[in-house]
């Protein structure tokens, strides 16, 4: 009589261990998947900064767009708006890593380049800054990249210690 | 690298140091570069106003001789590469360079392409718009400028020769100068902006990896040293740990108290198992 709710009670807690490691499982898989995520933004920016290379050919010339939309701001202004940003970015990267938190923020970095990029272009002064801004770009993604990948790769090593105990204990895993 | 403790510290100031004064030394050149090259422009503009000023009243005479020489004369000036003045048709009137005097200018070249795009030629330009850089027939990167001669009161109502009013450009004075001096200025500021970037990034990444390397690493690894000699000594043999800074020394403090009530619980254990061992 009382052995048919103990068979059944271990068999609900075989499967919510299961359950448990196939979560801890999936967790690991996200961030394998998660730390690519600054290499894919770096390869998306080499991809914006070639096409701003041979002058945004797909765009309206800046003259059409300069009728349009009147006098961009000037070189300078972009230059220190630019210088401004970089620092910026920078320091909230290097925050982030010190804090160790998870922010999905590289592919809005190659958005605000972009943006440069078009600035500048559309002032005709693409030619004389378009190394500070591939410059900022790399530095900026670099540092997020790094700090996305060293976030990824301690999460990875606990979730396997996690797993470990919960494979060895049968218990769930301590919170931190 | 990336595993140990300096590699993670270091590798993201590094990087974000080394291409932060990249990005500076970018943007600063470019700022400086466009300023240097303005004042070049303004310096030719205010060159070529010069001539058409000191000219004017020789040209209202029609003295062709001395406008001949005052070409002439400017022509012969160190980075001065060409000085001419042309008519509207493009028939070069007065050269520093005598075998350029009446040759037709081609309209499709560098110089004169900018006004004579359309099918009417512009009259008016910025003095940005007037200056262009190109490299001459001697090899040579020059910047020109052209000044419009525009047709005054004193021009069509003058008695020795007569233009007719509605004409407004009388003629061009189109002036080179050489842009040697400017590439040596911009590349000695270059230079000096590479020596002193690569100054601040040593000074900065090799100031921080001292300190952290004086302040943290060191006493990191004497720290790890001192462990490993400690693991496997025995009870009585337990070394004070060495000087370090003082949060590694309470770490350190603690693990040989640590060590020692350890050592002390092994010998009041081995004790009670020799008593119990012993026959009553």
């Amino acid at each position: 009589m009382t052995q048919q709710p103990l068979i059944g009670q271990e068999a609900i807690k075989t499967d919510s261990l299961e359950s448990l490691q196939q979560n801890i499982l999936k967790e690991i898989e996200h961030f394998k998947s998660f730390s690519n995520r600054g290499l894919w933004a770096v390869s998306l920016f080499l991809l914006v900064s070639m096409t701003a290379w041979s002058d945004f050919p797909f765009l309206d010339l800046p003259d059409s767009v300069l009728t349009a939309l009147g006098k961009p701001p000037s070189s300078q202004s972009i230059s220190m708006l630019l210088l401004i940003y970089t620092f910026s970015a920078i320091m909230l990267s290097l925050s982030r890593m010190m804090a160790g938190i998870e922010h999905k923020s590289s592919f809005v970095h190659v958005g605000y380049l972009t943006g440069f990029y078009l600035f500048y272009h559309f002032a005709r002064a693409l030619d004389d800054n378009y190394w500070a801004v591939f410059g900022a770009g790399m530095t900026i993604l670099a540092v997020e990249s790094y700090r996305i990948w060293t976030f990824c790769s301690e999460k990875i090593i606990k979730k396997k210690e996690d797993l470990e105990f919960v494979r060895k204990t049968g218990r769930p895993p301590l919170e931190d | 690298m990336f595993k140990t403790l300096a590699g993670r510290a270091l590798v993201p100031v590094g990087i974000a140091v080394t291409g932060f004064v990249i990005v500076c030394y970018l943007l600063l050149y470019s700022a400086v570069k466009n300023e240097v090259n303005r004042d070049a422009v303004q310096h030719a503009t205010n060159l070529a106003d010069t001539i058409l000023k000191s000219t004017r009243y020789t040209m209202l005479k029609d003295d062709r001789e001395t406008l001949n020489t005052v070409v002439f004369n400017i022509g012969e000036q160190k980075g001065v590469e060409h000085v001419r003045i042309f008519n509207k048709k493009g028939i070069v009137n007065l050269s520093a360079k005598r075998e350029e005097v009446n040759q037709q200018v081609d309209k499709k070249e560098e110089g004169c392409i900018t006004c004579h795009r359309g099918d009417v030629p512009i009259t008016t330009l910025g003095s940005m718009q007037q200056a262009r850089i190109f490299k001459n027939a001697n090899n040579k990167e020059v910047m020109a400028i052209t000044a419009p001669i525009y047709n005054e009161p004193e021009c069509y109502n003058a008695a020795c020769h007569f233009h007719p009013p509605a004409q407004k450009v009388l003629g061009i004075l189109d002036i080179g100068l050489a842009q040697d001096s400017l590439h040596k200025t911009l590349a000695t500021i270059r230079n000096l902006m590479i020596v002193f970037s690569l100054m601040t990034l040593i000074l900065t990444v090799g100031g921080v990896s001292a300190l952290l390397r004086r302040s943290v690493f060191l006493p990191m690894r004497q720290l790890s040293e001192y462990i490993t000699e400690e693991k496997n000594a025995a009870a009585g043999h337990l070394t004070q740990p060495p000087r370090l800074p003082q949060d590694i020394d309470k770490i350190a403090t603690s693990y040989y108290n640590l060590r020692l009530k350890l050592s002390k619980s092994d010998q009041e254990l081995n004790e009670l198992r020799k008593d119990k061992a012993k026959p009553e």
